[in-house]
């Protein structure tokens, strides 16, 4: 209950007392996913007293929307923490402000996330600047591991020994399950479940985010991986329609062996699941290898602000080693690789395996993302529905075919 | 306009002594329905006008809108998906309509005329009625779980499956388990509606018609139905306009799945205004939308009016 | 029973009787087996969100918590934002904002078309009505920039003169009915009594569409306070957010974990005003629905 009031009073103090502003101020949105580290962030550095941050936390699902509609009328926040794919769209729109010479002024900015500056970047120009990140990996379940007599300390390491290890599981008992993903949400999938094509040596975008290659046979494969595991009724029913609901819960309640997730889970399980016992591991290819997906958000700043001072000052102050830690405290990994390991220093040593992802992680670029792939009605999420759970070949067929279709036809409207 | 051509002749038939003032009642009436107006004048007429303006051009909800002409049109003719969304909004309507108005009949015949009890009963059916779509949406979402929800756990601990069901990850118990909650949710508004017009019937019709040798089925198909068929009509138009508009439970429960297959028309004017952004399109949407609710709600007032006919 | 079934039974015959009499127990077991189902879901939600967050996420065989009650639901919801109370102010005061306006414009409206001739009234009259034909969600992006350049946008005020006009043509539909089913004899013995404009409305008119004028309100309230959709569309500030508003943010969960205790108790918390109110006022209610509908 303490900690309940505690950050009920810390959003009140953050977002409420603005009359008490003795220099510049600025008002800053972050999705609901930053909930953890962006209020105890804006906290410290209104406290040194020098600036003030205004922050208001927006449900993740509702940011995008809410911030075109307040820019269209006028109230759109200074900055954003934004979900980092959707910087592109947001610059082509021409929403953003260009703050190119802000980042080349910053001392450290070869060492800032290349993933996050790369999806930051548009037409050559910078528009985001890495701010929280979050990297794909695959948990499972030591306790689960020994009661099936599996080595606890060995996570799978390819795709085979994924399948087999959770078959192991999922025979122990009935409301024991194998494997977990949630088969209905775009977003989650394009976190986890491409990381095992890119693993594996395939994409599903070419040519820079022109093409799409849904149709590969890489895809194919992963696709049918994950397929066998439902079929051989090791993944739970509900699986089917979480939209990503239960993508974290389903781990954390204990009875499924392994599931890809991201490195948010860590800090998120150790704070509310203590007693689970559980491991991380890179998400593997086919035949090993590894890859992620990194993710996390971009620092942008609205088109229209006029007074960069404090804004400036937050970002300084955010990748500061004091900032880094405060990150690295509350769910997300540092951006900023030169005082990494500082401020990891002192946590659960997996959170080393998630910096690792980060390094070799990857994020796709493009313009239509949400159209493309988050929206839980577009084509990726439909399309991995289908097949996930199709009862033959030919609806795999059929879906992947249409897929493909759907998902360039998006990309060449928009182009 | 249901009913004005029928009060109309009567007002201006009955002689009146304050006919000379004539003149000043016709503004004073108009004072009266102002505000009414205005409001759906402002909030209404004016944004449905800029709709349509929106629908000629390319709107993103960021950046600045272009005109285009009529290209969002052409567009829309090969936009298989909205047709498809049209579909099953159809389909819904169909299934709902039957549903509701079907539950609802029944209903109203239970407790139509008072009795001991009735008065519970009817309380109890209407209920569900005065519950929000949005949480009646939410507590169906809960119950439809298939880990921590109601009909899974029960049907496999009274032994009807063996295994744990997902009910919402195939279309036909996906799609059966919405119209049950919308059944479920608003049979009680109907039977009320339905029940006032049963309500109307004098007593004695249904005495005489049964004086006169007349079998409960005849009674219902010649003295109830024709009486009732106004409220019907109402209850009707409600529930059709209602289930052509249907988006709550469909985005909240269902998310449009399973696969894009419960996407109702103003589900996809939703995604593509406020998830694809593109509002021009998303207008003209909503006026392929409005001209087809349009021309269905013709079809019933026409309905309403006939029985002004009649009497 | 009413003297007339009592008679009847009476006098009937004994074989009649005694099939009266079975007829009547088929009809109440059939009914209160329908009013269980109608009445189950309400109390399956309201009873599992007593449960401790353990169980919260089980499923709710049976519904009531196996230990004692818990409250610990309801104060799982303060994780999102601030106090429930704050929020369910702000539901509150929309839903009481737009059931007065509704009222006040309806009633006006209501008379001015059941008791005058004007021009356009037809017109006027299909204008208002055929409010209820248009998805409202088709006309959300304009009316955002419609309120923003009022200085509307963002406020409460903004959201209850939307609401408002979504209710206008079933309230002034009914209102209008209630009007027309008031005898013109009563207003011509009041005008004889020199009584007119306002005060007729008030005074005379007044206390005999009070059932309409109940139902009106009463709709008003209960679809205000669940709307969901434009107030998540049109209020960007979460302060402002009402009810269902916050409950779509605790739905989606934070992390990939959904809280279905929170939601149970949500829900609970979304449903009950409405159900008491409606307890409370059901008979006017229900009279005044059914004398809009009979006209």
């Amino acid at each position: 209950m303490k900690t309940k009031i505690l950050s009920g009073a810390l959003i009140l103090a953050a977002t409420g007392l603005g009359g008490v502003a003795q220099a510049d101020s600025f008002t800053l949105w972050v999705r609901s996913d930053g909930s953890e580290f962006m209020p105890k962030l804006v906290e410290a550095f209104n406290a040194k007293g020098e600036h003030e941050a205004q922050l208001q936390i927006v449900p993740v699902n509702e940011l995008v929307q809410k911030y075109a509609i307040a820019a269209a009328g006028g109230s759109a926040p200074d900055a954003l923490s934004l979900d980092l794919i959707y910087t592109p769209a947001f610059a082509a729109a021409g929403q953003l402000k260009d703050i190119t010479d802000l980042v080349e002024s910053l001392p450290y900015r070869d060492a800032l996330s290349p993933a996050h500056m790369s999806v930051g970047t548009y037409d050559g120009r910078i528009y985001g600047l890495p701010f929280s990140a979050d990297a794909s990996v695959l948990l499972w379940n030591k306790d689960l591991y020994r009661a099936a007599g599996l080595d606890p300390e060995q996570g799978p390491t390819t795709w085979a020994e994924i399948r087999e290890d959770a078959e192991a599981i999922a025979a122990l008992g009935d409301d024991t399950y194998g494997f977990y993903f949630s088969g209905s949400c775009g977003g989650c999938n394009v976190f986890t479940f491409t990381p095992l094509i890119w693993a594996s040596g395939g994409d599903i975008f070419a040519d820079e985010g022109k093409t799409a290659t849904l149709a590969s046979p890489e895809v194919r494969e992963a696709i049918d991986f994950y397929r066998g595991m439902v079929q051989a009724g090791i993944v739970p029913a509900g699986a089917q329609t979480d939209t990503g609901a239960n993508f974290f819960a389903a781990f954390a309640n204990g009875n499924i062996g392994i599931s890809p997730s991201g490195s948010f889970a860590i800090g998120a399980l150790n704070n509310q699941y203590p007693d689970l016992d559980y491991g991380v591991a890179l998400l593997p290819g086919k035949e090993g290898g590894a890859s992620s997906f990194a993710g996390g958000d971009n620092f942008v700043v609205s088109q229209d602000t006029e007074n960069l001072e404090p804004i400036k000052a937050f970002l300084e102050f955010a990748y500061s080693v004091e900032g880094q830690t405060i990150l690295a405290n509350n769910g997300s990994l540092p951006v900023r690789a030169d005082v990494a390991a500082e401020a990891l220093e002192g946590l659960d040593a997996r959170n080393l395996v998630s910096a690792e992802a980060m390094t070799v992680g990857r994020t796709p670029y493009s313009v239509v993302f949400n159209d493309l792939i988050n929206s839980s009605n577009g084509p990726w999420a439909t399309t991995l529905n289908r097949a996930f759970f199709a009862e033959d070949d030919a609806v795999v067929d059929e879906a992947v075919e249409e897929g493909q279709e759907e998902m360039q036809s998006i990309i060449d409207a928009a182009g | 306009m249901p009913d004005t051509s029928s009060k109309a002749p009567a007002a201006v038939a009955t002689p009146r002594p304050r006919r000379r003032r004539r003149r000043s009642a016709d503004w004073e009436g108009l004072l009266y329905v102002l505000p009414a107006a205005a409001l759906v004048i402002v909030f209404f007429m004016i944004p449905l006008g800029m709709t349509i303006w929106m629908s000629l051009h390319k709107w993103p909800l960021m950046g600045k809108p272009r005109w285009i002409g009529l290209d969002n049109y052409s567009r829309l003719l090969g936009d298989s998906d909205f047709w498809n969304a049209l579909g099953f909004t159809v389909q819904y309507t169909l299934a709902a309509t039957a549903g509701l108005l079907g539950v609802a009949l029944i209903l109203a015949l239970m407790v139509e005329r008072p009795a001991r009890g009735v008065a519970f009963y009817r309380t109890a059916y209407f209920l569900p009625v005065v519950t929000g779509f949005a949480s009646a949406s939410l507590l169906w979402a809960w119950l439809s779980n298939v880990d921590s929800g109601l009909f899974s756990p029960l049907a496999q601990t009274i032994g009807l499956t063996s295994e744990p069901v997902n009910i919402l990850a195939t279309f036909g118990p996906a799609f059966w388990s919405v119209t049950i909650m919308v059944v479920w949710k608003m049979a009680g508004f109907h039977m009320v509606i339905l029940m006032s017009g049963l309500q109307s019937i004098p007593a004695d019709y249904i005495e005489a018609a049964r004086i006169d040798g007349a079998k409960a089925h005849q009674r219902f198909r010649y003295i109830t139905l024709p009486l009732v068929r106004r409220p019907f009509a109402l209850a009707l138009i409600l529930c059709v306009s209602g289930s052509m508009l249907a988006f709550d439970q469909f985005y909240i429960i269902l998310s449009g799945g399973p696969q894009n297959q419960t996407v109702t028309a103003v589900y996809h004017i939703f995604n593509e205004s406020f998830v694809s952004f593109r509002l021009g399109y998303g207008a003209a949407l909503s006026v392929v939308l409005l001209a087809i609710l349009l021309v269905l709600s013709a079809i019933q007032l026409r309905l309403l009016r006939d029985r002004g006919e009649t009497r | 029973m009413n003297a007339a079934t009592m008679d009847a039974s009476i006098r009937a015959p004994a074989r009649r009787r005694g099939r009266i009499r079975y007829h009547r127990a088929v009809f109440h077991v059939t009914a209160v087996l329908v009013a269980l189902l109608f009445l189950a879901p309400i109390f399956w939600v309201v009873a599992a969100s007593f449960r401790t967050k353990a169980e919260s996420g089980q499923p709710p065989l049976p519904p009531w918590p196996s230990g004692p009650f818990s409250i610990d639901s309801y104060l799982r919801l303060e994780n999102f934002g601030q106090s429930i109370l704050h929020y369910s102010g702000n539901s509150l005061f929309v839903a009481v904002g737009t059931a007065a306006l509704t009222i006040v414009v309806s009633t006006l409206a209501g008379y001015g078309f059941s008791r005058f001739n004007f021009p356009l009234k037809g017109l006027v009259f299909l204008l208002v009505l055929a409010t209820i034909m248009v998805p409202f969600q088709s006309i959300l992006t304009p009316l955002f920039l419609l309120l923003a350049k009022m200085g509307l946008q963002n406020t409460l005020i903004g959201l209850i003169l939307i609401y408002t006009t979504l209710q206008l043509p079933f309230s002034v539909f009914m209102m209008r009915n209630a009007f027309d089913a008031v005898p013109k004899e009563i207003e011509e013995a009041a005008r004889i009594d020199g009584v007119k404009g306002a005060r007729m409305l008030v005074q005379v008119m007044g206390p005999l569409v009070l059932p309409g004028v109940v139902t009106v309100g009463l709709f008003a309230f209960l679809n205000a306070w669940n709307e969901f959709l434009a107030a998540l569309v049109l209020l960007t500030d979460q302060s402002k957010f009402t009810l269902p508003v916050l409950m779509t943010a605790v739905r989606s969960g934070r992390f990939g974990s959904i809280d279905w205790g929170a939601v149970q108790a949500g829900v609970t918390v979304m449903m009950i005003p409405c159900l008491i109110l409606f307890l409370i006022l059901q008979r006017s209610y229900i009279r005044g629905l059914t004398a809009g509908a009979v006209k």
